[in-house]
């Protein structure tokens, strides 16, 4: 196991993702950033975290895997401006706002992005 | 009458935010056409569902492509207004052409109708398809990118590529702009995470039906020998030249 992998990894990422929740360890949820420190403090968590950053996983269940990706869309775009900035092929344009209410609402749309962004966790924890 | 190779329809309404998508889809033309092939485009006025399909009946194009609002069912062009559904008689028209529709939703539905009359390939998208409207149409990376991607099926067709070589280009683009995005030059970008999301979505979504062998602009490789046969005349001729003064002497 080496912390210059983790070191690495934690570089790549945009540095808007190192703040959104991403692992889970004994049912505490984890930004890279929080991650990386506890890493690079060699404590018994960061022990943790770092074998699941390198094994590509994120440590939780398809159930915590939905509730960690609703909170990391909700922690995104409320910080977004709230002006028309989504529109589809169907004729449907959203604010930040009114895309997080399809996200809460659990309609198709939301569904949509809430497995998406559990599509695209599995891709931040595997970037190298 | 069968469709004729090198001839492609492309339609391109402007209203309700398709000229977001239908102006990528006018460079991209103008980008990657060749002389050799007969293309049409119907522009914003133009682009309604009756010019369409007289475009498709007397033009008879191999390959027909569309931006438009779509559903499970449907698609639509200008001002909204119905193009084609699962039950329409027009289905016929799409027979042995390759039809692409960057449209929502028409691969749960209509996409299948569409091959099942006759279509040699379609390619479309089974859930939304997303892009962003953060800044004016066609001025910004972030509002070019997921019709970059999702064109590059059409950039390919035009380029000579065989359907199956152009689905791969098209998914070889959206990892390119994806990684844009998280690792490249955009990953800190005030819209990154928007643009790598929809981006993701629009790959996952999108489906390609049919057959892969289809070459709808095969002329490339007539031009490719006729290039190559040009160094040959020019040392004929200069070879002439010198024969010629050796004599002369």
């Amino acid at each position: 196991m080496t912390k210059e992998l983790v070191s690495n990894w934690f570089s790549k990422l945009p540095e808007n993702e190192k703040d959104l929740p991403l692992l889970l360890s004994d049912g505490l949820a984890y930004t890279p950033r929080t991650a990386y420190n506890e890493v690079m403090r060699g404590s018994p968590v960061g022990d943790k975290l770092q074998a699941l950053i390198e094994t590509g996983r994120f440590g939780t269940t398809t159930e915590d895997e939905q509730a960690i990706a609703k909170t990391r869309l909700e922690q995104w775009l409320k910080q977004q401006p709230d002006k028309p900035l989504f529109a589809t092929l169907s004729n449907k344009t959203f604010t930040p706002s009114q895309l997080l209410q399809e996200i809460q609402q659990e309609t198709p749309i939301g569904i949509q992005w809430r497995n998406n962004e559990i599509s695209h966790m599995k891709n931040i924890v595997r970037l190298r | 009458m069968p469709a004729l190779d090198n001839t492609f329809l492309f339609v391109e309404p402007m209203q309700h935010y398709l000229n977001y998508g239908s102006t990528i889809l006018h460079q991209i033309v103008g980008a990657n056409k060749n002389p050799s092939q007969t293309i049409v485009e119907l522009i914003g006025s133009d682009a309604t569902p009756e010019k369409a399909l007289e475009q498709l009946t007397s033009l008879q194009p191999i390959v027909f492509s569309l931006t438009g609002h779509g559903s499970e069912t449907t698609t639509s062009l200008e001002c909204t207004a119905k193009l084609v559904n699962t039950e329409s008689p027009e289905l016929e028209l799409f027979k042995d052409k390759v039809i692409s529709l960057v449209s929502c939703l028409t691969a749960q539905q209509l996409g299948p109708a569409i091959v099942d009359a006759g279509a040699v390939a379609y390619i479309g998208y089974k859930e939304e398809f997303w892009f962003f409207i953060g800044d004016e149409a066609g001025t910004t990376r972030a509002v070019q990118s997921p019709f970059l991607a999702a064109y590059q099926f059409e950039a390919s067709l035009l380029h000579g590529k065989s359907t199956s070589g152009a689905r791969t280009d098209q998914l070889a683009k959206y990892d390119e702009e994806i990684a844009y995005w998280i690792t490249g030059d955009g990953k800190n970008d005030p819209y990154g995470m928007e643009l790598a999301r929809i981006l993701e979505m629009n790959k996952t979504n999108s489906v390609f039906l049919g057959e892969g062998y289809v070459t709808p602009s095969p002329s490339p490789t007539v031009m490719v020998a006729g290039a190559s046969s040009i160094p040959f005349a020019l040392a004929t001729i200069i070879l002439g030249v010198l024969i010629y003064r050796e004599l002369k002497q």
